[in-house]
């Protein structure tokens, strides 16, 4: 097999041959189809990424979201407090005051039963003392003399600290 | 008396019965058309089976869930690809070499491994196969070299100075004589091996385990014939490489 004849030409043709073959029937439909699946990834490649990044912007918008929500109920919280606090003041306040009042009115019912209870002295200390007078004296004397002279008495007597 | 011995066993081998005769086609002046017909006849085979292989593998192709065939040619595809553009760093230029490396990987690839299958030879154990791809090679770096360069192409041959011109175009003439030698050998060398291997042991041995040698044997075959492929594409890619690229 090491002479050269014909079969170096009908060998060439055999390769041309096969090479237009090939062309035509595998690398044609192969090259579009790595083709097509080149784009194919690279849509999904594209979209996943636009996607990631609406996922991002959308993480980013409900962090903002949560944020304020938080801000507003840590606000509603405060003002809560505050009125809470306010309230608080008021019913010291109100207790204190109730509390004032009650001392206000046991003082003055302390100051009214005193001067009744003084009053009360007085009279019966006048009517002792016209019995006193009485016996001492050993006359009677006019009511309207008598009322004179208690009333004398008591005057100067009610100067007293008593 | 070896080579006497060599073609007793050919002949004990010659299954098909393939004929020892040149088909002889007529003559053209003094060129008389002759064809070996066990090389014509290998080749058709490895050219219906890469036909079929090739239909076989692109038809029903899907996109995304392809079957082995397809993931098969779609990895010598990608490999060929990878080494053109490697070598040819213009994608157009690359594009257009493609398709011609893959024709040489597959087709060489396919004959390789054809002649290890009992009863066939390769289609490249004649140099006459060799000698028609490496001047194919030959012609197309010449015609890539002319088609990208133009003048620059012939006027590298004076290149450094003048009288390096012989040097210059013995280098181009011995990239052919390279290529279809060292293809041609290997694949020859491969199969006379195995038939010295069966020569040697007489069949009683096959019985108590001297089958083993010559599956050895045709198991580094596949080897080479993979590897052989593989340099022939790949140095015929380097080649026109080298005359399309500009800097040169």
């Amino acid at each position: 097999m090491l002479e050269f004849n014909a079969t170096l030409l009908a060998q060439i043709f055999h390769f041309v041959v096969l090479l237009i073959f090939l062309r035509v029937v595998a690398y044609k439909p192969i090259a579009r189809l790595l083709k097509e699946r080149q784009d194919y990834i690279a849509n999904n490649v594209a979209a996943a990424e636009e996607e990631r990044a609406q996922a991002e912007k959308l993480k980013q918008q409900y962090l903002a979201d949560l944020q304020k929500a938080r801000e507003e109920a840590q606000g509603i919280l405060a003002q809560a407090t505050r009125a809470a606090e306010l309230q608080a003041q008021d019913i010291i306040a109100a207790a204190k005051e109730e509390a004032n009042r009650v001392k206000e009115s046991a003082l003055a019912d302390i100051q009214r039963e005193r001067e009744k209870a003084v009053r009360e002295l007085r009279e019966q200390v006048a009517a002792l003392s016209v019995l006193v007078a009485g016996k001492i004296i050993g006359r009677t004397i006019t009511p309207e003399i008598q009322s004179q002279l208690v009333y004398d008495f008591i005057k100067e007597a009610g100067d007293l600290p008593c | 008396m070896a080579k006497v011995e060599l073609h007793e066993i050919e002949e004990r081998l010659n299954f098909w019965g393939f004929p020892h005769e040149h088909w002889h086609l007529g003559t053209i002046g003094n060129f008389p058309l002759d064809l070996n017909p066990r090389t014509i006849i290998v080749t058709w085979i490895t050219m219906i089976l890469v036909a079929l292989f090739a239909v076989a593998a692109t038809r029903n192709m899907d996109m995304k869930r392809p079957n082995k065939l397809q993931v098969m040619i779609e990895m010598i595809y990608d490999f060929v690809k990878g080494l053109v553009h490697d070598q040819i760093h213009d994608p157009v230029k690359a594009m257009s070499f493609l398709g011609i490396a893959l024709t040489y990987f597959i087709f060489i690839l396919f004959s390789n491994l054809l002649g290890l299958v009992p009863t066939l030879t390769s289609p490249t154990a004649d140099l006459n196969t060799t000698v028609g791809l490496a001047i194919c090679t030959f012609i197309l770096f010449q015609y890539y070299g002319i088609r990208y360069r133009g003048g620059k192409h012939f006027k590298h041959y004076l290149e450094p100075y003048w009288f390096f011109l012989p040097i210059n175009i013995v280098e181009d003439l011995s990239k052919p004589v390279t290529l279809s030698f060292r293809l041609y050998g290997n694949i020859y060398a491969g199969e006379v091996l195995i038939l010295v291997i069966l020569g040697l042991l007489p069949v009683v041995v096959d019985f108590a385990g001297g089958f083993i040698v010559p599956v050895v044997w045709l198991a580094y075959s596949i080897f080479v014939g993979c590897i052989q492929a593989f340099i022939f594409t790949m140095l015929s890619i380097v080649y026109v490489g080298q005359k399309v690229a500009e800097d040169h």
